[in-house]
């Protein structure tokens, strides 16, 4: 069998693992218009600042020999134009054709772009892939000030790097808060207390509208009215699923491409997995894009086995994000802001607990601030809709943790007999 | 794939499976040296007591281990032996595994300067038997199939 795979991301190489888990035989070609190996995209503002480099193993996300140990023939710095799902073949731009008997869309996301002026000069940024970080990073020297558009997860992370590195770094933020979707405002308010300590100015319900300057920036003018000046801006306000080859293709797509529970689009011999997939989210109970690397790396296997006709379903993610800004670790998922749900939470120094419950006393979502290290047990009971009425009472202990449960229940879970 | 089973019963809350575990996954391997001369690593076993239970917890080594799946560039993953293991030359510190673990049992570890480090139960790589099993003096810890 021919299993061709575009994009060369997280999804992709969990795919390549799980099909030679099972299957040495078959052929797998990935292609991709970067031409680069796997990386670690979560680690592209660290690059910037040069706290990683592109030659350690730190930046990729497996090691050098993985195409050559998994039998995977690479096509990179070509650019897949068309599927031609009739001729079960996909079009580069060179206009070579390959064919393939199992086709994965992996293709990611791209950075939206805002309806702002002046997003050509010279020293406005994005940050979602290798290239734009390169080009980021040789512009540094050129940077002193610089506006971050944005701050979720890449925008609040590049403005703490670029402070730390000590440019002067305005954060414009649309929402009340950071991280707006991830965080409440309880502990969006510790993340603006780490940044205001690292020097970097917050700017919250306000957004860019223009970017002014002849050939570079010169300075970045708010819907307020108000004009800073600056010699560098990055627009982060998030990335989309990059779909656009499916619809080509005349495949089903919303905002993402539609997948059924075993990652198949709405031709059968396509799948798509990763950011560029719309999944079932088992929180909220629809299918959504949640462009989050577990979940692309979870949709990637299921579609890899899939792509061998081995029948196993997704059942679902749901929203996980953990961020560190200055001192302060984060780790959130789920729901968590809501008037509906019960809620618990506690804070106390240096601490932040809050836990969100529905009337059927299922876990629905959780902020833990600080101390972080239990959260995944609560992972497990989101995505198990575990019954928690007899338990939550001791989530807001810090100490919380298995000596908290029924003994017959922890008994069996240790013994890995309950997965 | 054998693993440390966990005997809450015999539990007596001693910790001698942590200190065990400190020696072990220390410079010298030598227990006044581990605990009084150099820097302490963290002990990937955690006793946990909430009178009448105690027992004590360490990964357990998921077939379809979340924190790989999780992690961000390739550091979690199974070693020869087929346990897993954090490579801590590569490991960047974002906890993205700990979001995941659904026994809760990965610790941080952010005496690194740069980057934090996960640390989680290796299954003594250099042992036979592990050496919070060796330690303990009750069998609350085994070393078995599971």
């Amino acid at each position: 069998m021919r299993i061709v795979i575009v994009g060369n991301s997280v999804a992709a190489i969990n795919a390549i693992e799980a099909i030679r888990e099972k299957d040495k035989i078959s052929s797998i070609t990935v292609i991709s218009d970067e031409n680069y190996r796997a990386y670690s995209h979560p680690l592209l503002p660290n690059l910037v600042i040069g706290e990683v480099s592109r030659s350690e193993e730190r930046f990729y996300y497996r090691r050098q020999k993985f195409y050559e140990e998994f039998k995977v023939e690479t096509i990179l710095g070509k650019r897949v134009v068309k599927i031609l799902p009739k001729q079960k073949a996909v079009k580069l731009d060179n206009a070579q054709k390959i064919e393939y008997d199992k086709l994965l869309l992996a293709v990611g996301g791209n950075p939206v772009k805002p309806p702002i002026d002046g997003l050509e000069l010279e020293g406005v940024h994005t940050l979602t892939n290798i290239k734009a970080a390169d080009k980021l990073r040789k512009d540094l020297k050129n940077i002193n000030r610089v506006v971050v558009v944005g701050a979720g997860l890449i925008g609040s992370k590049i403005a703490e790097k670029l402070a730390k590195k000590g440019k002067k770094v305005v954060l414009v933020e649309l929402a009340r808060r950071v991280l707006f979707p991830v965080l409440d405002d309880e502990a969006a308010n510790l993340i603006h207390k780490e940044l205001k300590k690292l020097g970097v100015e917050l700017i919250l319900n306000d957004s860019v509208v223009a970017v002014d300057g002849d050939k570079r920036v010169k300075s970045v003018k708010l819907k307020s009215g108000k004009t800073i000046d600056a010699d560098g801006c990055i627009v982060a306000v998030g990335v989309a699923p990059n779909a656009q080859l499916a619809k080509d293709a005349n495949l089903e797509v919303n905002r993402g491409v539609v997948v059924n529970d075993f990652m198949q689009t709405s031709n059968e011999d396509i799948f798509a997995a990763g950011d560029v997939a719309e999944a079932y989210d088992l929180v909220l109970g629809q299918k959504r894009p949640i462009p989050i690397l577990p979940l692309a790396a979870a949709q990637g296997r299921i579609a890899g086995l899939n792509m061998l006709s081995l029948g196993v379903k997704y059942r679902g993610g749901f929203a996980s994000n953990s961020i560190s800004i200055g001192d302060v670790s984060f780790i959130s998922m789920g729901i968590v802001d809501s008037d509906e749900l019960e809620v618990l939470k506690i804070k106390k120094d240096g601490e932040y607990r809050k836990f969100l419950i529905d009337e059927d006393n299922r876990l629905k979502g959780m902020i833990l601030v600080g101390n972080i290290e239990k959260a995944g047990m609560f992972h497990w009971m989101i995505k198990n809709r575990f019954d928690v009425s007899w338990i939550k009472d001791t989530f807001l202990n810090s100490d919380f943790g298995w000596k908290y449960f029924n003994k017959a229940f922890r008994v069996l879970r240790l013994d890995r007999k309950i997965k | 794939m054998k693993v440390v089973k966990i005997k809450e019963d015999n539990c007596v809350y001693c910790h001698l499976c942590e200190v065990a575990c400190i020696v072990e996954h220390s410079q010298s391997k030598d227990i006044i040296k581990a605990f009084k001369r150099e820097e302490r690593p963290i002990a990937r076993c955690s006793v946990e007591f909430n009178y009448p239970v105690s027992l004590s917890v360490m990964c357990r080594h998921c077939d379809d281990a979340p924190c790989i799946e999780a992690c961000q560039n390739g550091s979690m993953h199974r070693d020869e032996r087929g346990y897993v293991v954090v490579n801590p030359d590569t490991c960047v510190g974002c906890w993205m595994c700990i979001m995941a673990c659904p026994y809760g049992v990965i610790k941080r570890d952010t005496r690194r300067e740069v980057f934090g480090l996960s640390t989680k139960c290796d299954l003594c790589p250099d042992r036979e038997i592990p050496a919070c099993v060796e330690a303990c003096p009750n069998e609350a810890l085994t070393y078995e199939e599971l």
